[in-house]
């Protein structure tokens, strides 16, 4: 069993409840910008790190959009606003029960 | 656009958080036909909170703080500076806190809280349509005399309405657009944001009272800058619900990219200081979330209203970042106030933008703007002097610590020493300054 000051950001995710859908991604990267992207910021101010390195290629980036908490940050912090971020459908996504 | 069987109310609001549905309980008790439309599967279901002030909600519904899902009332606040493996707080109360109505002042769980203040909505008289995405307002009319004249749902259903009030929170896709479509003025600065994370941790609520000192019908709030936020504007905080803990961090985007930190790792620094760790010991996590926070304050406010509509809440960016971090209040006086105002636009049949003039106005004239008003050049002070947060505290600090460290040497050197090593280094003009600045964030 994880001590709660050493809980890794999975174990995290997986106490918070979701109504996933894997189906329709809620976000979209114009990958265009990252190539021309060097501190690629996304990879570190994601509180969900939904955007992790591309293991094919070191230019891109690859998104879990099921593990995202909506916050809204990636549409302020990404430097090219390279990334097209919609609200989930209706009822699916992140589902708080403390909040 | 308009199809034939298209529904047509009164007003729609759009977003099921404390604006909104302050919003559309004021405007069911005033008789108009009100529809709120949230996304989530339940009102509270995507938001975020903790501390709530409750002047207004107490004004809407007597003696609400009885009936709400309140997990504790805060008896006893305290601000602390965490430094490098030392710490200093001040930890204060009244016993006037501990006594109905609570100084106003309540820790809730915003899910749960959010889904019962719905409810009361529900109980005037709005209809609320929960699971449903707005993505667009509907527009009548073009260019100069463009007007809202209700929303447009995900799927393609519209719903007509005389007024629209947006209540989506920080992160606003519709009132952005709507920014755009309807040309409205933005503030003199741009929005500025914040991003929040926090978690809840379970604890036995008698090992929350015995941690925090407190009687089982209290509860502490407790404010944190110092060394886990190096390098950010930002802090932390701890609120004790009835058997779990929030503990948060928040932080300014910019400076999070600017400093390649993580929010879950500023998060885990703050959890593991050494005046915090004890506190969470033992707990079990419930749950993990974030936010953002609309932090631009007076400067950053645009236009709130056009002919069918109104911006309230977050999306207006009506939190006031100062020492209170008052959110909740203001999103919820807001909402009362533009409830007010599509009664009397109601009652004069005139929704256009001097119709619901009524909604700046009692903003100006009420506590919203003249609290904004107030904190005008908080946003200014923190990024500009970084070290009110930092520099100034670690030194009280060490001066307290040094001046109690014990040696076999004599008092006075030991405090002689002290007061040197607190004097030295520190910039003394720039103290003065600062000082001075900093007064207008109290
Ligand atoms: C970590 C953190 C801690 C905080 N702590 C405090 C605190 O201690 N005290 C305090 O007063 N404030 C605090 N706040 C701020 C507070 O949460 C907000 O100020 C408050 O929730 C704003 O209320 P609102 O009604 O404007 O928006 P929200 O509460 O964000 O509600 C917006 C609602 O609209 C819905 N919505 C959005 N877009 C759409 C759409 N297109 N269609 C349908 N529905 C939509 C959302 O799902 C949501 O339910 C905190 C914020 C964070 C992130
Ligand atoms: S920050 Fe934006 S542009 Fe850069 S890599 Fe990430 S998504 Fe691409
Ligand atoms: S909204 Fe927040 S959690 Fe979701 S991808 Fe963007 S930054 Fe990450």
């Amino acid at each position: 069993m994880s001590d709660i000051l050493s809980l890794s950001l999975e174990d995290k995710l997986y106490r918070t409840k979701y109504e996933p859908d894997a189906a329709h991604p809620h976000i979209r990267v114009n990958s265009d910008y990252c190539v021309k992207c060097g501190d690629k910021p996304c990879l570190f101010f994601c509180p969900a790190q939904v955007y992790k390195p591309n293991p094919n290629d070191a230019n891109l980036v690859t998104v879990s959009h099921e593990n995202c908490l909506e916050c809204g940050t990636c549409r302020y912090g990404c430097p090219f606003q390279a990334i097209d971020w919609q609200n989930p459908d209706g009822g699916m996504g992140v589902k708080y029960r403390y909040g | 656009m308009d199809s034939d069987d298209a529904v047509k109310v009164d007003a729609v609001v759009v977003g099921g958080g404390p604006g909104g549905l302050a919003a559309a309980l004021s405007m069911a008790r005033a008789g108009l036909e009100t529809v709120l439309i949230e996304r989530g599967e339940y009102a509270g279901s995507k938001n975020v909170g903790g501390l709530f002030y409750g002047t207004v909600l107490n004004s809407l519904i007597p003696n609400a703080f009885e009936q709400a899902p309140i997990e504790r009332p805060v008896s006893r606040r305290s601000i602390a500076y965490l430094g490098p493996g030392t710490h200093m707080t001040v930890d204060f109360g009244a016993e006037a806190w501990s006594q109905p109505p609570y100084n106003n002042t309540y820790i809730v769980n915003r899910s749960q809280f959010d889904r019962w203040l719905a409810k009361q909505a529900e109980e005037a008289g709005a209809t609320l349509l929960e699971g449903m995405v707005v993505d667009d307002l509907l527009y009548e009319g073009n260019n100069g005399t463009r007007k809202v004249a209700g929303v447009c749902l995900r799927g393609g259903e519209v719903f007509h309405a005389d007024v629209v009030v947006l209540a989506e929170g920080a992160n606003c896709l519709v009132t952005e657009k709507a920014r755009k479509a309807l040309s409205l003025r933005s503030g003199r600065h741009e929005q500025d944001y914040a991003v929040g994370v926090k978690e809840i941790i379970g604890l036995p609520r008698a090992t929350i009272e015995e941690r925090f000192h407190l009687e089982p019908h209290e509860g502490i709030a407790l404010d944190f800058v110092g060394v886990p936020f190096e390098g950010l504007v930002g802090g932390g905080f701890i609120y004790t619900a009835k058997e779990a803990i929030h503990i948060g961090a928040v932080a300014k985007i910019e400076t999070i990219v600017k400093s390649g930190r993580n929010p879950n790792d500023i998060l885990d620094a703050f959890k593991r200081h050494p005046g915090i760790r004890s506190y969470l010991q033992g707990g079990e996590l419930l749950e993990y979330s974030a936010h953002m926070l609309p932090e631009g304050g007076y400067h950053a406010l645009g236009e709130l209203t056009a002919d069918g509509l109104m911006i309230v809440g977050d999306a207006a960016g009506l939190l006031n970042m100062s020492l209170y971090k008052e959110g909740t209040n203001h999103a919820m006086e807001s909402g009362r106030c533009a409830g007010e105002a599509a009664a009397e636009a109601k009652a004069a049949g005139d929704f256009s933008k001097a119709g619901l003039a009524g909604y700046e106005r009692r903003l100006q004239e009420g506590v919203v703007l003249s609290d904004l008003k107030k904190y005008t050049e908080v946003p200014d002070i923190l990024s500009g002097a970084p070290g009110l947060f930092s520099l100034y505290p670690e030194k009280v600090t060490k001066l307290l610590v040094d001046f109690f460290t014990v040696t076999p040497e004599p008092k006075s050197v030991i405090q002689k020493r002290a007061i040197r090593t607190f004097l030295d280094d520190l910039p003394k003009w720039r103290f003065l300054k600062d000082v001075f600045r900093a007064r207008k964030m109290l």
